[in-house]
């Protein structure tokens, strides 16, 4: 990227360069071979060398800041078109040059209108534009070949060899023609400019300081020019007085063009702080604000489309009104997203529309912050949706377990003991009757059935302590700690009941871990504290083994993790290699749902 | 014990298994027992007991309303209230927590397994000797405290003999009963209990179920 760049600087100066030396050559040597009576005074004459240089300046410039490339290679144009006025004395004796030469003299005055006409998109955009410069340039072409048909060397102008181009003298027509098109130009300038003033009286006040200077260097030129174009016609000299504020007001054109541009740039520059404020997440208030203040515009209004009211709200609430006039000084823009949904309307001022760079910046700035509001806001109800399903996960399991414990006990369990009863009824009546082979088979049979009856039990309690149910942590982490192998130190200080599904989530979690500590620690000892303090159930598991467990080992440490987590809690395990391993849980009370 | 013959005990029964009520009406009534009432709620066995003429109340521990320990909520009731007949716990699990507390709420009290319908003697025996003031809690739960593991265990101190007399000390025998139990003489187990006691820095207690409770304690706080 960067040669290509350099090749385009250095091209760009260079044609400018060429430009300024033309021009400079050119109004030098005209000078010099006008006779001496007939130049002008000396301070007019650099005015009038000055303008070009203006016009290339502001090239330049345009070239670096312009919005597209039109407006620079247009004031280049001007430069060379500024040529013709001055060096008439240079070519009168070219007779196939000055008649070409005088047809475009005016063709510097045709550029400038052009130029003031893309002000300040860089195009032109309207139909009105569009008739304007396509009238221009048709007056320019019959004026051309006027001149190159019809056209007679004036003695004010020069002293030139016949017009070899001329077929007829008619010097009527071609006088006629020549002020008609000094009076249409004249007139069109007339028009640009009144329409520019239009548009500056009608804009808000942020964009009057805008673009103040153009319409009033347009106005100055325009002025002058068909003042000229009057005197012309009347075949009288314009003033000095009136030629030099022409130049002026010629000079102030490009001027003005480009600090126009300039500003609008920094109006940029000031929506990327705009964007900056929508990645911070401002509010919908602050927004439209900054908006306000970004665009130099304190009539700029955002309204909110609101998915349920169906309709476009601001910060406030207050639905938009009735829409606004099109021919007034308010414009809406309509900002939605890529998938067509709407987000927003803006009512800016009109003037804001020849800035669509600007309004393209804001709305992509306002479509990221509803996005980005969007999404956060899906996210979070996302996230919390998955939170509450989780958590309903678990809560389903503890109530499973429960269930089916509860189930058992009073179902399997009870039957088998009434069997055992039966059985045992069964026997005695057996020993009664003289059976022994009977009593024997049946003895055995309840021999069988405790076991079962036991393995029942341990089962049971293990799918859900009773225990647990009516004493809570207090009762049955001290009984889960006698039935680990490793000797356990139990500290439980949890006064009260927790809510259901924390304490069975701590249960569980510790009964893992103690199983953990028995099964892969290798310690000699354990501690289980369980604290409640502050709205929070504390749990430390600690063991004095080798250490080195991990979140992702087979330890089943992740599925503990995964039920805590699920409660709203956090685990954390540390576990250096040789050293133990300490498994602190922190569970907050009061942000289980439910008891 | 056998001075119960003239006047059979008269049993309240609760438990909301309607099955198992009846299954241990009985084998209550094959033991000689008398079942006056049998009930399905803690409160209702409750009322019986108030109405008079209750020996032994015999209750399943998780119970209507809220399948917890209205049994032994019922036990400390009735102890609160001063009527110390004999009441015996009956549970689906062996839990030494819930034995301590039985054990807690005073002398002829017992705590046993369910299952132990279908070894009529040892209900029997168990609701007599609560009907005596004697204390008796389930092998299974002795069992359980024994086998639980403890750094610097004292019970490491004992004699595996001696271990045999704990377990029943703890299970509620008395020495006659122990020595019965393990064919020893009564001398023989007087001296074990002794040196038991002594090892285990427990107080020869005057009270029997004081004993128990004792050596309960010892055994859940090793």
């Amino acid at each position: 990227m960067a040669p290509g760049r350099k090749r385009r600087i250095a091209l760009r100066t260079a044609v400018i360069v060429a430009a300024v030396a033309l021009s400079l050559t050119m109004e030098i040597s005209g000078f010099l071979a006008t006779p001496e009576a007939e130049r002008d005074e000396i301070s007019y004459t650099t005015l009038h060398a000055a303008v070009p240089l203006v016009f290339a300046a502001c090239a330049g410039v345009a070239w670096r800041i312009g919005p597209t490339r039109i407006p620079s290679r247009l004031m280049i144009a001007v430069v060379v078109l500024w040529i013709p006025q001055s060096i008439y004395h240079v070519i009168g004796d070219l007779g196939w040059l000055w008649p070409i030469v005088r047809g475009v003299d005016l063709g510097w005055a045709v550029v400038t209108g052009v130029l003031v006409l893309i002000y300040p998109r860089g195009w032109l955009h309207g139909g009105f534009e569009r008739w304007i410069a396509a009238i221009a340039l048709v007056a320019s072409l019959v004026n051309l070949v006027t001149v190159l048909l019809f056209g007679t060397p004036g003695p004010e102008t020069c002293d030139c060899v016949p017009n070899p181009y001329q077929v007829a003298e008619i010097p009527m027509l071609f006088s006629t023609l020549d002020i008609a098109y000094r009076v249409i130009g004249g007139l069109l300038a007339l028009l640009i400019a009144g329409r520019l003033l239009v548009q500056w009286v009608r804009g808000s006040v942020p964009a009057r300081t805008v673009a103040f200077l153009m319409p009033l260097a347009l106005l100055a030129w325009a002025t002058t020019l068909a003042a000229q174009a009057a005197s012309y016609a009347a075949q009288s000299t314009s003033g000095e007085v009136l030629e030099t504020i022409s130049l002026i007001a010629i000079a102030s054109v490009p001027v003005s063009f480009v600090a126009g541009i300039s500003h609008t740039r920094n109006m940029r520059a000031r929506v990327a702080d705009l964007m900056r404020i929508t990645r911070e997440g401002a509010d919908r208030g602050l927004w439209a604000e900054s908006l306000a203040r970004t665009l130099r515009d304190a009539s700029v209004r955002v309204y909110w489309w609101d998915e349920e009211r169906g309709g476009y709200f601001d910060a406030a609430g207050v639905p938009i009104g009735p829409h606004v006039d099109p021919r007034g000084s308010q414009s809406i823009l309509p900002v939605a997203s890529p998938l067509g949904v709407p987000i927003a309307l803006i009512r800016h001022d009109r003037v804001l529309t020849d800035n669509m760079r600007l309004l393209d910046g804001v709305s992509s700035a306002l479509r990221l912050s509803v996005d980005n509001g969007r999404l956060r806001s899906e996210i979070e109800r996302t996230l919390e949706q998955v939170r509450q399903s989780r958590q309903r996960i678990v809560e389903a399991g503890v109530d499973a377990r429960r269930r089916i414990e509860r189930d058992l006990h009073d179902g399997a369990q009870q039957r088998l003991v009434s069997l055992g009863m039966s059985l045992r009824l069964a026997a005695d009546r057996a020993g009664e009757l003289g059976d022994p082979e009977l009593l024997t088979d049946l003895e055995a049979a309840i021999d069988d059935l405790t076991k079962g009856l036991r393995e029942l039990r341990e089962l049971a309690h293990g799918i859900h302590p009773s225990l647990l149910s009516a004493g809570g942590l207090a009762l049955a982490v001290p009984e889960l700690a006698g039935r680990c192998p490793v000797p356990v130190a139990v500290d439980v200080q949890a006064e009260g009941r927790l809510p259901e599904i924390i304490e069975s989530t701590a249960y569980f979690a510790i009964a893992e871990l103690l199983a953990n500590v028995a099964k892969h620690s290798g310690g000699t000892r354990a501690w289980v504290r369980a604290h409640l303090h502050d709205h929070e159930l504390e749990l430390v598991v600690r063991d004095n083994g080798v250490g080195g467990a991990s979140l992702d080992g087979g330890s089943g440490m992740l599925g503990i993790d995964d039920r805590i987590d699920a409660v709203g809690g956090r685990l954390e395990l540390e576990s250096p290699l040789g050293a133990g391993t300490t498994v602190t849980i922190r569970i907050p009370t009061a942000a289980a749902a439910g008891e | 014990m056998q001075e119960t013959e003239t006047t059979p005990l008269r049993v309240a029964v609760a438990d909301d298994a309607l099955l198992l009520r009846e299954g241990i009406q009985k084998v209550l009534e094959g033991g000689g027992i008398e079942v006056v009432a049998s009930v399905g709620t803690g409160d209702e066995l409750l009322e019986v007991v108030a109405g008079g003429g209750i020996d032994v109340a015999v209750l399943d521990i998780r119970m209507p309303p809220s399948f917890r320990d209205e049994g032994i909520v019922a036990l400390e009731t009735l102890r609160a209230s001063g009527t110390d007949i004999g009441v015996l716990l009956l549970s689906m699990y062996a839990t030494p927590e819930y034995a301590l507390r039985v054990m807690g709420a005073g002398s002829g009290t017992g705590y046993l397994l369910k299952e132990r319908v279908s070894e009529p003697q040892t209900l029997v025996r168990a609701v007599e000797s609560v009907a005596a003031g004697g204390s008796v809690v389930d092998p299974e739960v002795v069992e359980q405290l024994v086998a639980r593991t403890r750094a610097d265990d004292p019970l490491d101190r004992l004699t595996e003999r001696e271990r045999s007399v704990l377990e029943l000390m703890a299970q509620g025998y008395s020495n006659g009963g122990i020595a019965q139990t393990l064919f020893l003489g009564l001398k023989t187990v007087e001296t074990h209990v002794r040196s038991i006691l002594q090892k285990l820095d427990l107080e020869e207690s005057p009270e029997h179920h004081r004993r128990v409770l004792a050596v309960l304690t010892l055994l859940g706080a090793r």
